[in-house]
């Protein structure tokens, strides 16, 4: 099982995320765009293909909006691909924009994208813990996962949706993820529940297979028990929400 | 064909609301504008057009539907245009150039352009007048007001203008300076600069009359006119920026000057005590370094920018946090950046101070609600772009601060001990390696530093006062050195480009090897037109200088430009202790090394005792304990910092292990720690201190309190008290005056003293010397403010367990002690500010009963003692005990059964130093005796579980909700 961690223009959580895939058993290796488009074959060496987080061209011309017109120049068709066979892609933050920004997720009608990532409706950058709960969604990425405590760090975090579309969304479960409040219900767009005002609470997306996962939440950054705030009070466990993520990546390949 | 793109968002932003809530004015709309050099045609534009907006959330306007898409908003009619001036470091327009050459495969050098933000209101001209006030900085953009209908024209008749940098076509010829001239014009020279043949001046060089003396019999020695290139080159070298005269300078009777004695002298006494292997690079890096396991070495560097924040809050403050970035870049072979700290001292955001640089109101001081935004945004993009997780800061409001706020950036890096078998944290520049540049390219920026009058900047002229940071350029550089060419030994020496640029950078480099030779046409440029003195000098950022073996140069430039950084070779360094520059082969500066860095006549200064100016007794106001404590709990200076910690990305690296905001109730903590290596369970834990509102009083304990503030901080995280080391940065004021220097030399004694008796070494610091404001107030009187003098000290220490670490919430049963001895120490307190004052002293620190009672806790938190544990500082036990109990959302009860004939305001809100709240397990205070036999502590209570916080005078009882504190700790500040 291996997996290729991209980095490069600003990506910045290459390094923890690739440590993750480690610990649960991948072997991987971070690649640089530049080296990617120089050599995208390489690609068939890999089962899971991960956007992590970061500022890729420091969000300029909106997050997401330049790394994605890189790779739909130079990598597109071999993305596509990749998703099209029985292999993963995740994006996290930066990476969950730029999978949005090349429409391949929810990619339903598979043109152009979507949906778009826009600014936080409280204008400022958040870097806090949500709960998140998943809701009837059949991605492999989010097998057996009722709720998840994860830290968010982003500005453009709110997901828009036209209402049409987001029917369908629904209507084939491609929500993965949703912010719920302190009582697990959800959050209905409530600050800091809600960290960002994303309509319908909602924190990641999955495309159709469910193999393709953007999602905004860092699971990488609450992998070990000692990321989760607070975690003097509760040392029982060695791992935190995070892992479940990479463990099921892990459990698809098995 | 047009010749801008304009994009609109279709909902509301997050910026868009907060202009409409801040003005109370729901027209308002933002465009994302781009204006280019010359026209795009159809077919150009919307390709382009398509690359840099988002079909779903934007609406591109265009000639057509501008109009009507407008008018669907609001009916506007004002519009103000925000463009940075030319040569401003445009970001945003560096992405879509390398969008557009990535995408359309063709040169973006065929045209420019520049970001724009316009705004549109439908209200009255005063009122946009109003928010381009609240959003531009006339010393970087330019700001144009129009109607809207003109805005329609513009459109229709393509007449958005971006302004190229336009400089005159110079022919350089050599310029040779003659100092021969009278005393008088000599100290021109000095203070405005050299002479051009228009008789117009350089700018000021910052040379007084003894250094140019010092220069002119060099030069008569050897038989030759200086050059204009030399003379500036010496005055960077030599100014105090990078050669801290001050500190170096014979004062009283200490001939070998402050540093050497009070600073380096405690760290060479501890390291002659501790004979450990602890201290591993002290003062000569561009950062600290110290030992964090058998393998890694981690170092911390904190500098100041108050100038360039005062003159451009974000564009000083971003460039504050990515240089000091590299100063960990810098360290050794190059150190990973792994933390960010910050501190902010800064004037009331919510007052107006009218202040002018000119007579007549002219040349306004910024408000300081725009400063202290722009300085709290600024660290939040340089640090999130760069993916360094900002943990650790602190703000603090005083008055005198109105002139010049103070800006505190600090960053901890990460090394190998060893690199191919060889110490990291040496390096030496060889006779032979070639000089790289590498990173971003040069401009005018931050030649002669500020020069603080926006009314000599002409609109075609790049600013030269302030430098604005690229953090992405930096990061793709840094990925580079750190994961590409350190780890395969592939350069030798490594500095950055800071202060000085080039000249100091290669200069300082160069003493590893003798001396260089560069040649500086060779030197890549943002525009053309550049004095080959202005190269030389310039503070263009994200650079850094690298020795190069020549037999693998070629390699370390490929590894760059794969990763899409520019590097150049520039010269080479020579064996020969001589610094010699060239342009185009016609030799512009060669000096002696020796001159050059230690040719400066050193000072001579003299102290006097300052006039203690008695602080006014004020009436204490008569109010409820409760009462004093939700005063204290919302005032500036101790309500709760959130606000910054949550737009600071402190998570990624996923490192976070003690967060800024600890406990369910999210109390803004004054440590953190991260834990940056995933195979060591050791930590590093971060804290500072400062206390400028006891400088007046007594510099000496001023000094005590912020060291031991800062060591305090850390032992209470659980930090191993043989492992931590400080770092001092003196903020000083009017640095020319003896009572100034009484108070510096003071404070300095104490740096000694206290380092020593707690054996935790300085390994690094920097010193800004004159920071005061001259000018004038809204009557045209004028006025000069000084800040309080101000000692950061930063502390950093190795958690050795994650057992270790420490949080501050009780559980229900624990009992609650403060350890340490309570005085009436309220001189000069936030209780004395804000409730009045009464006869009081301020607080004075006890080395000997501080370090019993930090032993003694050390030892019972490693044997599980402790269960929770809070710092004392601003205001006291009553505001400990209250952020407990909101951390923790337990109610607690403290019993004010009292001792040593204490008043009840004095033990709760006296600020003395050394104490820590601790809770604990009943059945613990056994072994807790055992331990502090002999040292000071006060059991004064319990955790209840409740939801009130009750305090027990006698018979009467007082209580508050812990939601009411809350309430009143998490206030907003006013004017941010």
């Amino acid at each position: 099982m291996n997996v290729l961690v991209l980095s490069g223009y600003g990506i910045n959580c290459e390094n923890e995320t690739l440590h993750a895939f480690e610990v649960v058993g991948f072997k991987g290796k971070i690649v640089h765009i530049n080296d990617l488009i120089q050599n995208p074959k390489q690609l068939n060496n890999y089962q899971v293909f991960a956007i992590p987080g970061g500022f890729s061209y420091g969000d300029d011309t909106g997050s997401g909006n330049a790394m994605a017109k890189k790779i739909l120049t130079n990598l597109y068709d071999q993305l596509i691909d990749f998703s099209l066979k029985d292999k993963l892609i995740i994006g996290i933050c930066n990476g969950c924009q730029i999978l949005i920004n090349l429409g391949l997720v929810p990619s339903l009608n598979k043109k152009d994208p979507e949906v778009a990532m826009i600014e936080n409706k409280s204008g400022s950058y958040e870097c806090r813990w949500v709960d998140v709960k998943v809701n009837n969604n059949k991605s492999p990425w989010l097998k057996n996962i009722s709720i998840l405590n994860l830290p968010v760090a982003h500005q453009e975090g709110q997901f828009m949706i036209p209402i049409n579309l987001l029917k369908s969304i629904k209507a084939n479960n491609l929500i993965g993820l949703q912010y719920i409040n302190n009582h697990k219900k959800l959050a209905k767009g409530q600050f800091p529940f809600n960290p960002n005002g994303s309509k319908d609470d909602i924190a990641a997306l999955t495309n159709q297979n469910g193999n393709v996962l953007a999602m905004m939440p860092h699971p990488e950054r609450a992998f070990y028990h000692y990321h989760v705030p607070n975690w003097q009070n509760n040392t029982s466990k060695k791992f935190g929400d995070g892992y479940k993520i990479f463990m099921n990546a892990k459990k698809f390949f098995a | 064909m047009t010749n801008t793109i304009q994009i609109l968002s279709i909902e509301k932003t997050g910026k868009e609301s907060s202009l409409q809530k801040e003005h109370n004015n729901k027209s308002i709309k933002i465009i994302d504008g781009y204006f280019f050099s010359r026209n795009l045609d159809d077919q150009k534009f919307t390709k382009i057009s398509k690359l840099i907006s988002n079909d779903v959330s934007q609406t591109i306007l265009t000639k057509k539907n501008v109009k009507k898409v407008l008018s669907s908003y609001s009916n506007f009619n004002w519009v103000v245009e925000i463009k940075f001036l030319p040569g401003v470091t445009d970001n945003i327009a560096t992405t879509v150039k390398e969008i557009i050459k990535d995408n359309l495969k063709s040169s973006s050098k065929s045209f420019e352009l520049g970001s724009t933000k316009i705004i549109l209101i439908k209200g009255r001209k005063e009122d946009i007048t109003k928010i381009s006030k609240n959003e531009a900085n006339p010393l970087i953009q330019t700001i144009k007001i129009y109607p809207f209908k003109q805005y329609l024209n513009n459109f229709k008749k393509n007449q958005f203008k971006i302004e190229k940098v336009k400089l005159p076509k110079k022919k350089y010829s050599k310029k040779e300076i003659n100092l021969d001239i009278s005393d008088h014009q000599l100290s021109l020279i000095g203070k405005l600069g050299i002479e051009e043949n228009d008789k117009s001046r350089r700018g000021t060089l910052g040379l007084d009359l003894e250094s140019l003396k010092v220069i002119r019999d060099y030069f008569s020695t050897i038989k030759r006119k200086p050059t204009d290139v030399e003379i500036e080159t010496l005055a960077q070298t030599w100014s105090e920026h990078c050669k801290h005269k001050i500190f170096s300078a014979k004062i009283d009777d200490i001939q070998e000057g402050i540093f050497k004695k009070y600073i380096k002298g405690a760290t060479e006494k501890i390291i002659q005590l501790r004979k450990d292997n602890f201290c591993v690079s002290l003062f000569t890096d561009n950062a600290g370094g110290i030992e964090f396991n058998k393998d890694w070495i981690i170092c911390h560097k904190v500098e100041t920018h108050n100038t360039p924040s005062a003159l451009d809050p974000f564009g000083g403050a971003i460039t504050g946090i990515v240089g000091v970035n590299r100063d960990c870049l810098g360290f050794g072979k190059g150190a990973k950046p792994i933390a960010n700290t910050y501190a902010y001292y800064l004037a009331d955001p919510n007052k107006k101070y009218q202040l002018y640089r000119q007579k007549n109101n002219k040349d306004p001081m910024l408000p300081a609600n725009f400063i202290a935004k722009g300085i709290i945004s600024g660290v939040r993009v340089g640090g999130n772009c760069s993916g360094i997780p900002t943990p650790q800061g602190n703000v603090y409001f005083d008055d005198r601060f109105a002139g010049k706020p103070l800006v505190f950036c600090g960053t901890v890096g990460i090394i190998p001990k060893k690199i191919k078998g060889k110490l990291s944290h040496k390096k030496k520049a060889n006779p032979g390696d070639i000089i790289l540049m590498a990173g971003g390219r040069v401009g005018k920026d931050g030649i002669h530093g500020a020069t603080f009058s926006s009314e000599e900047l002409d609109p075609n002229s790049p600013v030269s006062a302030v430098q604005i940071g690229d953090p992405i350029t930096q990061k793709k550089m840094s990925d580079v050195i750190i994961r590409e060419l350190r780890d395969e030994n592939l350069y030798s020496s490594i500095t950055d480009n800071g202060a000085g640029g080039l000249s100091s950078s290669i200069g300082e480099m160069a003493k590893e090897s003798g001396g260089f030779i560069v040649n500086l046409e060779k030197v890549p440029l943002k525009y053309n037109g550049l004095y080959p003195w202005e190269i030389w000098v310039s503070e263009s950022q994200e650079r850094m200088t690298l020795a190069v073996p020549p037999a693998n140069v070629k390699k370390v430039i490929k590894r760059f430009n794969a990763r899409g950084v520019e590097a150049t070779i520039i010269g080479k360094f020579i064996k020969k202790d001589k610094a010699i520059v060239k342009y185009n082969k016609t030799e512009i500066l060669n000096l002696d090394m020796e001159f050059l860095h230690e040719g400066y006549p050193k000072l001579n200064l003299k102290t006097s005792f300052p006039k203690i100016k008695k602080e006014k007794k004020k009436i204490i106001k008569k109010s409820s304990l409760i009462d004093k404590l939700h005063k204290l709990l919302s005032s500036p200076n101790i309500v709760s910092k959130e606000f910054i910690a949550t737009q600071y990305d402190h998570e990624v690296q996923a490192t976070s292990i003690i967060k800024p905001l600890q406990g369910e109730g999210r109390i803004f903590g004054n440590a953190t720690a991260i834990k940056p290596l995933f195979d060591d369970e050791k930590s590093i834990a971060l804290s500072q201190a400062a206390y400028p509102q006891y400088a007046e009083t007594n510099p000496y304990d001023m000094a005590g309190c912020s060291i031991d503030t800062a060591y305090k901080n850390l032992i209470v995280s659980g930090a191993n008290s043989k492992k931590i080391a400080i770092l001092d940065n003196f903020c000083w004021c009017s640095s020319d005056e003896p009572d100034r220097l009484y108070q510096l030399k003071e404070a300095a004694k104490a740096c000694y003293d206290y380092a020593v008796a707690y054996q935790t070494p300085f390994i690094s610091g920097k010193d800004s010397m004159f920071n005061d404001f001259k000018g004038f107030d809204k009557t045209g009187k004028s006025v000069k403010i000084s800040i309080p003098p101000t000692l950061l000290i930063s502390s950093i220490g190795v958690v050795d367990k994650i057992s270790h670490l420490t949080k501050m919430t009780p559980d229900e049963g624990d009992i609650l002690l403060v350890l340490g001895n309570t005085r009436n120490e309220l001189q000069d307190s936030v209780y004395s500010k804000i409730v009045g004052y009464e006869k009081s002293k301020n607080p004075v620190v006890n080395s000997n009963d501080a370090l019993c009672t930090y032993r003694n806790f050390e030892k019972a938190n490693k044997l599980g003692i402790i269960n929770s544990a809070i710092g004392i500082d601003l205001g006291g036990i009553g505001i400990a005990v209250t952020k407990m109990a909101i951390a923790s959302k337990k109610g607690l009860t403290i019993d004010l059964k009292l001792k040593n004939k204490i008043s009840v305001d004095q033990f709760l809100f006296s600020e003395t130093q050394s104490r820590i709240l601790v809770s604990m397990k009943k059945n613990k205070l056994v072994n807790f005796k055992k331990i502090f036999k002999g040292s000071d502590y006060t059991i004064i209570g319990k955790c209840t579980g409740s939801d009130v916080v009750e305090f027990k005078d006698n018979k009467k009882i007082i209580r508050s909700k812990i939601s009411d504190f809350a309430m009143s700790y998490k206030q907003n500040i006013k004017g941010l």
